[in-house]
């Protein structure tokens, strides 16, 4: 009973945090580089741009909060996440992201 | 300009040194790139003793949501994220501390065992 309700919040705080509609809205400037299999970044160094389907939700929200504040560096990132808004870092994460397990 | 008659011989020994040296770069060159592939039942190993804790056992059960799933990630920016860690250009309590010790072998070998993990996709 409490674990139910527990995991009723949850759902229900993700349902109000994210919508995944939209963030299916937002994404032109992820999928450039996130959305091509096997696409690897030019600069500043050669890898793999991260697979980002089926990611923990609070992950993503934290790695674009952490961009978005400079804590974790990357150029493209770091300017791509200052043009977003806190509604749509979630909006994003719900869009990419699963609850995690 | 004179030469002495041994002149001959010795430009052969240096053909036969660059021919030496030439081979013995292309088999080192191979060697890295074996270590690059990583060594997938290594990587099992290390995971489980470093990784499993808070990534899961096949990097599909994190200890926190905000953990990231690690399981079919691509093998070369797991390299570079666990790289990175290594040298501070990216910080975390908990992540920096565990990839310090880690030798450059090890993170190739438990990249290479979580990107053949199913779990991440590509979406688009």
């Amino acid at each position: 009973m409490a674990l139910g309700m527990a995991f009723g919040a949850s759902s229900l705080l993700h349902a109000a945090d994210g919508d995944s509609a939209v963030g299916r809205q937002k994404n032109q400037m992820c999928e450039g580089c996130h959305g091509v299999a096997g696409f690897r970044t030019a600069y500043p160094v050669v890898y793999s741009a991260p697979k980002l389907g089926g990611q923990n939700i609070a992950y993503i929200v934290k790695a674009l909060h952490d961009f978005r504040a400079g804590t974790r560096k990357h150029p493209s990132m770091n300017s791509i996440a200052a043009s977003l808004s806190d509604k749509d870092i979630a909006d994003l994460a719900a869009y990419y992201g699963v609850d995690a397990k | 300009m004179t030469r002495p008659l041994g002149g001959a011989p010795k430009t052969e020994t240096k053909t036969m040194k660059r021919i030496l040296l030439v081979a013995a770069v292309g088999v080192s060159i191979a060697a890295a790139g074996t270590t690059m592939a990583g060594d997938y039942e290594a990587g099992r190993k290390k995971a489980a003793e470093v990784c499993a804790a808070c990534h899961g056992e096949d990097g599909n059960k994190t200890l926190t949501p905000d953990t990231p799933r690690l399981a079919g990630q691509y093998y070369d920016y797991i390299v570079h994220a666990l790289l990175a860690f290594q040298k501070g250009k990216r910080e975390n309590p908990l992540m920096s501390p565990m990839a310090k010790p880690l030798t450059r072998e090890d993170i190739h070998n438990v990249a290479y065992f979580f990107s053949k993990q199913k779990g991440l996709e590509t979406k688009y």
